[in-house]
């Protein structure tokens, strides 16, 4: 197996507050990995850093076999390998829905409109939103939205999916259909790593699970090994929380 | 009041219309000129290189930390005057509106940049796009709808701050104003006149302005 991402003693700190603290991970194509924790346990930070929307200020990231960090690497071209999907969706809300899929694929990989449109069309049929397309983000519910947003990353045809908490903002009712979507995805083989609270897609989905704490990696498990029988104290103190 | 001259009045009338042409002349070309010049002064502001942010902060400091009335007498009597050779009242009234101007939109683009929401910057990096397709297909397009009512009330302002121009005689409404006035002696008859034009001008544009922001 070879890792699609390489983590090595990762750090990062806002002002004072040290939010990774050496953080080292290896993740292999197409695994998907469930990352857990209490809040503000650095989760978010540690995913923003693997496409840079949050700069390290220690360590080394590989993706794919570049090195992130170093200053001849094209920022853009990691991120257009790199999908993400959000909390809040953050579709472009002065574009149609398929605009918000087109628009990168056109200007960062410089597709054709008709090419962009075609592979637009597609995966708003996979996400089961053909209907959708003209319409405006606004018009649609949170379900609707998120699954636009993970078809739009999926545009750019990225070789790693990072959601984080892709379901947390979404009425009950509608986890469902974009855990479904993700589901999906992972079957297809996609390099997933997920933030997230639904520990029922995590034990189904992930191959394994990192348990995070002030910054820390406590734990690294697979499902069974860290639902059933935790390592650590502070793990099994969190999952009673939680589950 | 009951000698009140209509006759003043329909005598400059062809000169009341004249200035205000002017007015509107001075006021377009001077928000236009500064929302192109604010627009470089506004992002040279929001860089993260010092060397650009610097000038363009301080730049913004002095146009809105000093009287309009000064930075007209500093652009007709020292600017204008060295780079043409001469003095030119319409061509310095114009500078001075525009620079003034400037200072303002910087503000304006700022705001309306910084107050779209982070995730849609996040987005579009995520999606790998420049800094500058962020900016031209993301940012921008819903900045702009949100800064129109600030440039709205910028170009009012600068309607009637244009009237400041009165005192390098450039041949606007307020000078034509001044005019009769000190030709006849009278107050009321000239300045009720140019207050109405002025209130007629403001007015419709404020009612313009409500009617694009319902479109948007
Ligand atoms: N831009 C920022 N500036 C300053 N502090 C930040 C910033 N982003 C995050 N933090 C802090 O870093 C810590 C970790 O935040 P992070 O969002 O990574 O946690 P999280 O595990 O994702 O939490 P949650 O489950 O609430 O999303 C928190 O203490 C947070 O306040
Ligand atoms: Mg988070």
């Amino acid at each position: 197996m070879d890792a699609i991402i390489q983590v090595k003693d990762l750090s990062k700190s806002f002002g004072p507050n040290v939010v990774l603290s050496d953080i080292d991970i290896e993740i292999n194509r197409q695994e998907v990995v469930v990352v857990v924790g209490p809040s503000g346990s650095g989760k978010s930070t540690f995913l923003r850093c693997l496409n840079l929307l949050e700069m390290p200020e220690r360590g080394e990231i590989t993706i794919d076999g570049r090195p992130l960090l170093d200053k001849h690497t094209r920022i853009e071209e990691i991120r257009a390998e790199v999908g993400m999907v959000f909390q809040h969706f953050n579709l472009f809300p002065h574009m149609s829905v398929i605009d918000n899929i087109m628009l990168s694929p056109m200007k960062v990989r410089k597709r054709s409109p008709e090419q962009a449109r075609k592979k637009g069309m597609e995966l708003l049929g996979k996400v089961g939103l053909t209907d959708k397309a003209e319409a405006y983000p606004s018009s649609l519910s949170g379900g609707q939205a998120q699954r636009v947003a993970i078809a739009r990353a999926l545009a750019m045809e990225p070789k790693i999916m990072l959601f984080d908490e892709p379901t947390s903002a979404l009425d009950p009712e509608m986890i469902g259909e974009v855990l479904a979507v993700m589901k999906d995805l992972a079957r297809e083989g996609m390099t997933m790593v997920v933030v997230t609270h639904e520990m029922g897609f995590a034990r189904e989905v992930g191959n394994r699970i990192v348990f995070m704490e002030q910054g820390r990696i406590l734990e690294i498990s697979s499902p069974e090994q860290l639902f059933d029988h935790p390592k650590h104290e502070r793990t099994k103190e969190f999952l009673s929380k939680i589950l | 009041m009951a000698d009140f001259r209509f006759d003043i009045i329909w005598d400059y009338f062809p000169l009341f219309m004249r200035g205000t042409l002017y007015t509107i002349g001075i006021s377009v070309s001077g928000i236009i000129l500064g929302s192109i010049l604010g627009l470089l002064i506004g992002f040279g502001n929001m860089s993260s290189r010092w060397y650009l942010r610097l000038p363009m902060r301080g730049y913004i400091h002095f146009f809105r930390g000093t009287p309009l009335l000064l930075q007209i007498l500093i652009v007709h009597y020292g600017v204008v005057y060295n780079v043409l050779g001469t003095t030119d009242a319409i061509v310095a009234a114009i500078v001075a509106l525009a620079l003034n101007a400037a200072a303002y939109t910087a503000e304006i683009y700022r705001a309306g940049i910084q107050s779209i929401d982070r995730g849609q910057s996040e987005a579009a990096k995520s999606l790998g796009m420049t800094h500058f397709q962020m900016m031209r297909y993301i940012i921008v397009p819903q900045a702009v709808k949100r800064m129109i009512p600030a440039f709205g009330n910028e170009f009012i302002v600068l309607i009637k701050d244009s009237s400041l121009v009165a005192v390098i005689a450039a041949p606007e409404l307020m000078y034509w104003s001044r005019a009769a006035s000190s030709q006849y002696g009278k107050i009321w008859e000239p300045y009720l006149t140019a207050a109405v034009i002025y209130l007629f001008l403001t007015y419709s544009l404020n009612k313009l302005l409500i009617y694009l922001e319902r479109k948007m």
